[in-house]
């Protein structure tokens, strides 16, 4: 049971994503679009894509705690979960991109919009890219893992402003489109909420595996080097 | 010494270097010129009838602040590499300062250095591109340009030291700087475009601005000198 947890958490996190589906097709209704009597089909995706985005959001947020644990502990294990939780991040943010690119060309008719949370999630893939191509061109691990997790906070503290800036930026423009639907009734609250248990258990199964692939590579390095010296 | 003395010291060696050779306030000046003249062609003219040269004085803050942007990362590329190539940044590392005050000197010096061009290169920038008289609001130009530069060197001094000490070198900087810059470019061409502009719509978010402004500065400064002792090196 112990060693397998990250199995057990993906079962379940595979059950809930099908309940997921179950109820988002044939549990909760059509919305209608306010102001018309034209139903709102797209609305649908919001079951995965919000989950999705928030997941990525505290993978994200797991990078930095991971950053500012090692530069206080100098503890390898914390480098590789910053390096693999970065990863998941940058999954669960494709992922939501895909399904965001996909809702606002249902809703709005258009592929990509400067929308705050579009563009936000946009910078934090683009800053996602900087911390990999960081952590590429160092080579040694002490630095790297220093570089890294400095890079890690910082970037994590830049995208809250950079959501507000842009929300700001939004306000003082006309606002052509309001992504703000009906208030949620309970069917789809619980497909919502079931929605987002089954995507942070898939989130931390995921990174949970590759932090002990990383973690045996990193000490099957160690051994060949104790064997080779 | 006390830290104030230190920080004059280390300010005052960058700055004497530079008024040596003055190679990164020239590059910096000539690249902005450039800038403008690539400008005028690549924007200023409308091609849908025929070439008709098109008023910029809409778009002049960004404009601006794409050539401080792209002109930043010139200068703090420059204010390492010296460092590097030429042992300095060893020497300063056994030398008994703190180097959170490194941090600052450096800050301070690529915050005044950019602040330098920042101030040859607006009033030709005006006369090329702007066709508003924004004498009676030039405080808030200024005042934009100072918030805007200190956030751009706060966060890109620490991340030229990054930079310089992986294999990319100035390579990584852009890519690890310019997304970090992305609020301070939003807030900073609404304050410049609105001052510039001086419509009431166009100042009537500036006082949101320069606080978004200000907080990203002082956000940005405690963190970076926070985190500074562990990147510029064992």
């Amino acid at each position: 049971m112990k060693r397998n947890w990250p199995t057990y958490l993906a079962a379940i996190g595979g059950a809930l994503a099908l309940a997921t589906i179950y109820g988002t097709f044939w549990v909760t209704g059509v919305t209608v679009i306010p102001g018309t009597n034209m139903l709102n089909f797209a609305q649908k995706i919001f079951y995965f894509h919000v989950p999705v985005a928030i997941t990525s959001f505290i993978m994200f947020g797991i990078t930095a705690v991971a950053g500012m644990l090692f530069l206080a502990k100098k503890q390898k294990a914390y480098d590789i979960l910053g390096a693999v939780s970065a990863e998941t991040a940058v999954l669960f943010a494709v992922l939501t991109m895909i399904t965001g690119v996909l809702w606002t060309r249902a809703e709005w008719g258009v592929w990509w919009t400067w929308e705050p949370r579009l563009t936000t999630y946009f910078i934090l893939l683009l800053l996602m890219g900087g911390y990999f191509m960081l952590r590429a061109s160092v080579e040694d691990p002490n630095r790297r893992a220093a570089f890294a997790s400095v890079f890690g906070i910082v970037a994590f503290l830049d995208v809250p402003i950079s959501f507000f800036s842009i929300r700001l930026f939004q306000s003082a423009h006309p606002v052509v489109f309001s992504g703000a639907g009906a208030a949620m009734e309970t069917d789809m609250l619980a497909t919502f909420m079931t929605g987002m248990v089954a995507m942070v258990c898939f989130g931390i199964a995921m990174l949970a595996v590759r932090f002990r692939e990383e973690k045996a590579r990193d000490e099957l390095e160690h051994l060949k080097n104790l064997l080779g010296s | 010494m006390t830290a104030s003395r230190q920080i004059g010291a280390l300010l005052k060696k960058d700055m004497i270097a530079e008024l040596r050779t003055k190679e990164m306030l020239t590059s910096m000046f000539l690249f902005a010129l450039l800038a403008m003249v690539i400008f005028n062609y690549a924007i200023g003219s409308s091609v849908k009838r025929g070439v008709v040269t098109l008023d910029l004085t809409s778009v002049a803050g960004g404009l601006a602040w794409i050539i401080f942007v792209f002109m930043s990362l010139l200068g703090l590329n420059r204010s390492f590499v010296h460092e590097k190539d030429e042992g300095c940044l060893d020497g300063l590392l056994l030398a008994p300062v703190d180097r959170s005050l490194i941090y600052i000197a450096k800050m301070v010096g690529n915050f005044l250095f950019l602040l330098i061009v920042e101030a040859i290169t607006m009033p030709v920038f005006t006369v090329f591109f702007v066709k508003e008289n924004y004498l009676p609001r030039v405080w808030l130009v200024v005042l934009s340009l100072v918030l805007g530069t200190l956030g751009v060197s706060a966060v890109g001094t620490l991340l030229a030291t990054i930079s310089i000490n992986t294999k990319a070198r100035d390579l990584m900087l852009p890519i690890l700087f310019l997304p970090l810059i992305v609020p301070v470019i939003i807030a900073a061409v609404q304050v410049t475009g609105g001052a510039i502009v001086g419509t009431k719509e166009a100042l009537s978010n500036a006082p949101q601005w320069i606080g978004m402004l200000v907080f990203y500065d002082i956000v940005f400064m405690l963190a970076a000198y926070g985190l500074y002792d562990y990147v510029i090196g064992e």
